[in-house]
């Protein structure tokens, strides 16, 4: 400190101002520093304020549009996706049921074509059936009408030589016949029955 | 030998704010080690209570070159 | 005075006067070192910003990510955590502006052609800190006139005797010390941190030109610390403009913050 004191002394001897700018203590500002510190900084602050921040603050904002924008147009690929999936998912499905109405569609076919094949046969049958009941009926009828024919006139033969008598009398002879073939009827019905049963037992 | 008080008052000015910021520091490194994910929040604060701190040695080596008798 | 100290043969040890270097005049208004200094990283810091802001892109090149890097760290990290944000943005300019200028000056004081950083005469801090000052105080008074500006300094559910303590204490937190310790801090540091290099390069050099025998070997350490500690003065200097943003936000804030 020897020398500084040496210096201070020296300069004070002067008188000058510079000794005490020198010899000042460190925290007393210096006006024409203090001044030049804010100029300096009011103009930095300035030029900042004008021209760095608002560049900056435009470019982090476009920045932050840009992101927001690909976001964005990543959400609407995304979704378009899965548009896509869905509508392929219900065409899918679609098929799947067309598919299973047609399978239905057949088989029900199948079986109404089996049905009416199987009435068809079943009503030939019985038709074929009733056909031959009734040629059978018919041959019967006409055997009977045949025989009731033959039977009177046989009878009727038989007993004129048997009786001796003419039955010339029609009338009579007539009533006679008749009388005699229900008394055959009445007899024979139940032959006649169990003959024409057991026609189409056999047929079967 | 010459010197300044001054000086020397403010080497025992500078122990306070030593211990000090040593605390700070200590708590901040125990307090990440303890929970890293903190750290940030942590930093901060101890950065203030160090400079909080710090400011009385600067108190000091401002007032040592006041008294200094030169 | 460093150049008495080769002359002599007794040390002189850095003090105060070594900072006061004028180049033109020696008064009140002196153009000295610091004054050149300040203009010319103030013109280069604008010229520059100008330049790297002249063509942004929305996808960044080299020197832009790192603009943004140190853009990011002041607006998002200090202006938006701190402040709010809602209310930070007005103040982003002044805090980078802050920022770089304390930073690149600070830096100054370990780039060679300079070496003799600006923030350790006290002018240039305390005009920081007095932009500072006006930018809390005015919001301050605009966001609840001056009645609720005063109101606010004292929280409220205080026992009435203890009011008018606590608004005095409050008034003279807001008006001076806040102030001054923001100036203080960063001078203290510089001026501190200076004076620390100033020594060990002034000692290594005392040694190596007028040690005897065995003594200029002790030169050796003296630099390998200069080196050392120019190198911690770049974690000071980074610290130092950090923590003013800091500060300077974390007073601002406090006009936002409805509770007090």
């Amino acid at each position: 400190m020897g020398t500084i004191d040496n210096a201070a002394g020296v300069l004070a001897a002067e008188g000058g101002e510079g000794g005490f700018w020198q010899d000042a203590y460190p925290v007393i500002p210096h006006p024409g520093e203090l001044i030049v510190g804010i100029i300096s900084f009011a103009v930095l602050y300035f030029v900042y304020k004008r021209f760095v921040v608002p560049r900056l603050e435009a470019m982090l904002a476009e920045r932050q549009r840009t992101i927001e924008g690909g976001i964005e147009r990543a959400e609407a690929m995304q979704a378009e996706a899965k548009a896509a999936l869905e509508q392929y998912r219900a065409q899918l499905a679609e098929a799947r049921n067309e598919a299973a109405q047609i399978r239905d569609a057949a088989r029900a076919e199948g079986q109404q074509i089996i049905e009416e094949l199987r009435a068809q046969a079943q009503e030939e049958s019985a038709r074929i059936v009733a056909r031959g009941e009734e040629q059978i009926a018919a041959a019967r009828q006409q055997v009977v009408n045949e025989l009731r024919g033959q039977i009177g006139t046989l009878a009727v033969d038989l007993a004129g030589r048997v009786v001796g008598e003419s039955l010339a009398d029609d009338a009579r002879r007539q009533g006679t016949v008749d009388r005699f073939l229900d008394q055959l009827d009445g007899m024979s019905a139940t032959d006649g029955r169990g003959g024409a049963v057991t026609v189409p037992g056999g047929n079967r | 030998m010459t010197g300044d008080l001054a000086i020397l008052g403010y080497g025992l000015s500078a122990i306070g704010p030593g211990v000090g910021i040593g605390l700070i520091f200590a708590a901040y490194v125990s307090g990440v080690a303890r929970q890293p994910e903190t750290r940030n929040v942590l930093q901060t604060i101890a950065i203030l209570g160090f400079v909080l701190c710090e400011q009385l040695a600067i108190f000091g080596i401002a007032l040592a070159f006041v008294f200094s008798g030169n | 005075m460093t150049t008495e100290v080769s002359a002599a043969e007794e040390f002189v040890p850095p003090s105060a006067p070594d900072f006061w270097q004028p180049l033109v005049g020696d008064g009140a208004f002196a153009l000295t070192r610091t004054m050149v200094v300040m203009v010319l990283v103030s013109i280069g810091l604008a010229v520059a910003m100008m330049a790297m802001t002249r063509r942004l892109s929305v996808v960044p090149g080299r020197g832009q990510f790192r603009l943004e890097g140190v853009y990011g760290l002041v607006r998002n990290s200090i202006g938006r955590d701190i402040i709010g944000s809602a209310h930070f943005k007005p103040y982003i300019p002044l805090l980078f502006t802050l920022f770089t200028l304390i930073l690149v000056n600070n830096l100054m004081g370990i780039i060679p052609p300079v070496q003799f950083p600006t923030m350790s005469r006290i002018g240039f801090p305390l005009a920081l800190a007095l932009g500072v000052y006006l930018v809390y105080l005015v919001a301050g008074v605009r966001r609840r006139g001056l009645g609720g500006f005063l109101k606010n300094l004292v929280p409220s559910g205080l026992p009435l005797f203890v009011v008018p303590v606590v608004f005095l204490l409050e008034l003279v937190t807001f008006l001076i010390t806040r102030p001054v310790t923001l100036t203080l801090r960063l001078f203290g540091n510089m001026f501190a941190g200076h004076i620390l290099l100033l020594l060990f390069a002034l000692g290594g050099e005392y040694f190596l030109l007028h040690g005897e025998g065995l003594l200029r070997v002790i030169s050796i350490p003296a630099f390998a610390m200069f080196m050392l500690f120019t190198a911690f003065e770049i974690l000071i200097a980074f610290l130092q403009a950090y923590v003013f943003i800091l500060l300077a936000s974390i007073y601002i804030a406090e006009v936002y913050a409805d509770d007090h």
